[in-house]
């Protein structure tokens, strides 16, 4: 944060790196953004804006059944991921930064071991057990390993925000009068409403983006996801350029990222604490 | 509104520390009881189990004559001000204070009349409908106190709930407590590790050290009559002055000079377990400038002469900080107390001597002044284990009686 007396020079090297990094990450998606409105004829015409505009890939993905199925399949198990691994994980991260149970170390040391676990190593004992237990090409046959490595990421994130909750607030509320249960709910997590949402906003996105399982773990449309979908897009005909298909896609599925993004944002106010305690 | 009585309740953690040990307390219905002590004291704690909000590990703690060791906080009906306020950040000032009236079920109207009727009292009618971010510290505390006023409790309970205020706030909120407590006659037990605010606010002060309790009483009788060392060290500002002193036939060496003893404190002196080394406390006001005495006060103390250090006039009195030769006072609880007020590091060659004499005393720095002590005021103590020796039947005589 730039305060009142940071020399002009130094605000403007500032402002000029954050352009810079902003430009940098921009550029292929604006990119690909121009790519998705050309006509095949202009595709590869290396221009940045459109010379013909067109609507027509759009057109094309969601008049073929292969995308549609991969996004309805990409919202559900993105959703139900994220909901069940923040709920998990609001209780854990709870219990986490309250509490002193026997064994609190371990499940921190492990749960930061599953994080740090490279998937990739997980994809074929995953595949083996997958097809033994008939989850294989399934909604839950996803969701599970997606819960499972979302999980570390809520816990930490959330116990981070519990531990900034004061506790003096529930032995205020114990004191008034309130079950361990009302406590939680009536002071505690109306409190940790913004940690939640980060969370699931967080947990969402590693869900959505997620390619490895979902290509290794799926093999019809039964339950393949957006990013699998995407990499199995022809066109029309074997002759066909799809890439303006493929761009068309891309932009779609990036909507709903920020659809959640911006509806949870408002929702995201820092410093909701201020006032609970002394200061 | 109920009485409290702790009978022989304790606090052992579970890695062996004895927080507080077999406290023995009767609080009266409607008593204001302040419990004292430097941090680390155990009265937090002891306030926390009276809460609920801490385990009692052993004894027995009875709320209303009725045991409630193993009942929780909300089956308790006590109300508890903390001393970061705690209040609850998501919600106004109203549902903060509506908030205990809601869990306990009580309809809408009765919730909106009680916590009107808590507005009142504490000055937050224009203030119901804002949020605590946006309420100044003062504001928030007695928020905070309106939450455990409006549902009437058995008893309050108060953490330190001042510390947090500048200072001048803090006198003024001092006297807002006071009313408050005697306006709803609310049986109150407060913790303060202020000696100031513990004398000023309670029926009753405890004193506590290390868990333990080292004398309960009305804060004059502490303040005339303390029990031992630590007592008579913590209460009073400027605290009392402590000075080594050596028994000898019938006479007290010290710093000071010789002084005279009282028939009683001899034969006590001279029985042979009694202690030879003692240490000698004497507050500040009971000094005074040898000129102003008059010939019937310097016969019941002793003159002596000492350098004057400094000279703080405040008005109504003048402090006079003098320096006296020989060694300091030592003992465990006055090292504790040195060590609380972030004094140990601070030692100086020789002792100091503060003195509180009259405004029309002309002494100045650097000189050499004569100055008259009440030797009817002075307290004995044993370095040893602390006990004022000069206390028969809970009253201090000084060191002359007979």
């Amino acid at each position: 944060m730039a305060s009142l007396d940071t020399p002009a020079g130094a605000k403007w090297r500032w402002g000029l790196l954050d352009v810079v990094v902003v430009v940098f990450a921009l550029v292929p998606v604006l990119w690909i953004m121009s790519l998705s409105f050309k006509t095949p004829a202009t595709l590869t015409d290396g221009k940045f804006v459109p010379r013909e505009w067109t609507l027509e890939n759009y057109r094309t993905i969601f008049a073929t059944d292969q995308f549609v199925r991969a996004l309805v399949n990409s919202i559900g198990i993105a959703l139900i991921a994220t909901a069940v691994a923040v709920v998990l994980g609001t209780m854990a991260a709870y219990a986490i930064s309250r509490l002193d149970f026997p064994g609190k170390k371990l499940l921190v040391g492990v749960s930061l071991l599953i994080a740090m676990f490279p998937q990739v190593s997980l994809v074929s004992p995953l595949f083996e057990i997958e097809r033994q237990l008939g989850l294989f090409d399934t909604w839950p046959g996803l969701i599970l390993p997606y819960i499972t490595f979302a999980l570390p990421l809520a816990i930490y994130t959330l116990s981070a925000f519990f531990k900034q909750i004061p506790w003096d607030l529930e032995k205020a509320a114990k004191m008034d009068g309130a079950t361990q249960g009302q406590a939680f709910r009536r002071v505690i997590a109306p409190l940790a409403a913004p940690g939640v949402f980060t969370t699931a906003i967080l947990v969402f996105i590693f869900c959505w983006n997620d390619f490895l399982f979902a290509i290794s773990l799926t093999s019809t449309e039964r339950s393949r996801t957006v990013p699998v979908a995407l990499s199995f897009f022809t066109g029309e005909s074997q002759f066909e350029d799809p890439t303006g298909a493929i761009s068309a896609a891309a932009v779609v599925i990036t909507v709903p990222i920020i659809l959640f993004v911006l509806f949870f944002q408002r929702r995201i106010v820092s410093g909701l604490t201020s006032g609970a305690v002394k200061g | 509104m109920a009485d409290i009585v702790l009978d022989k309740v304790g606090k052992r953690f579970p890695d062996g520390t004895v927080a507080v040990s077999e406290v023995d307390l009767e609080i009266a219905d409607g008593e204001f009881v302040i419990l004292v002590g430097p941090s680390g004291c155990g009265k937090s704690t002891t306030l926390n189990m009276i809460a609920g909000l801490e385990d009692i590990s052993s004894g027995e703690l009875r709320i209303g004559g009725e045991r409630v060791n193993d009942k929780a906080p909300r089956d308790r009906d006590i109300a508890m001000v903390f001393q970061s306020y705690a209040l609850y950040p998501n919600m106004t000032v109203r549902e903060n204070m509506a908030f205990p009236l809601k869990l306990a079920k009580l309809d809408k109207a009765t919730i909106d009349r009680k916590v009107d009727e808590a507005a009142k009292v504490l000055e937050l009618t224009a203030l119901l409908d804002r949020r605590p971010a946006n309420l100044s510290g003062g504001q928030r505390q007695r928020v905070a106190m309106g939450r455990a006023i409006v549902r009437q409790p058995k008893a309050f309970l108060m953490d330190e709930p001042l510390s947090n205020l500048d200072a001048k706030l803090r006198v003024q909120m001092r006297t807002v407590v006071s009313r408050l407590q005697k306006k709803l006659g609310t049986t109150t037990v407060y913790v303060t590790h202020d000696q100031t605010e513990a004398m000023t606010l309670g029926d009753r002060v405890v004193i506590m050290r290390g868990g333990a309790v080292q004398q309960v009483g009305p804060p004059q009788e502490l303040y005339d009559h303390p029990a031992n060392l630590f007592v008579a060290g913590f209460i009073g500002s400027p605290s009392m002055n402590f000075l080594p002193a050596t028994a000898e036939q019938g006479r007290l060496r010290t710093a000071l000079g010789e002084l005279p003893i009282g028939d009683r404190m001899r034969r006590e002196l001279e029985a042979g377990n009694a202690p030879r080394e003692l240490i000698v406390g004497i507050r500040p006001e009971h000094f005074e400038d040898a000129e102003l005495v008059d010939d019937e006060t310097r016969r019941r103390g002793v003159e002596f002469a000492a350098p004057v250090d400094i000279v703080e006039s405040m008005g109504s009195d003048k402090y006079v900080y003098f320096t006296v030769e020989g060694e300091r006072a030592t003992a465990a609880e006055l090292e504790e107390l040195a060590a609380d007020s972030g004094a140990a590091e601070f030692t100086g060659a020789g002792s100091n001597l503060v003195t509180r004499l009259s405004a029309e005393s002309t002494v100045a720095e650097g000189e050499q002044r004569r100055v008259w002590c009440n030797l009817e005021k002075i307290h004995l103590f044993d370095p040893a284990n602390g006990r004022n020796l000069t206390l028969h039947e809970g009253r201090s005589a000084g060191a002359l009686a007979d």
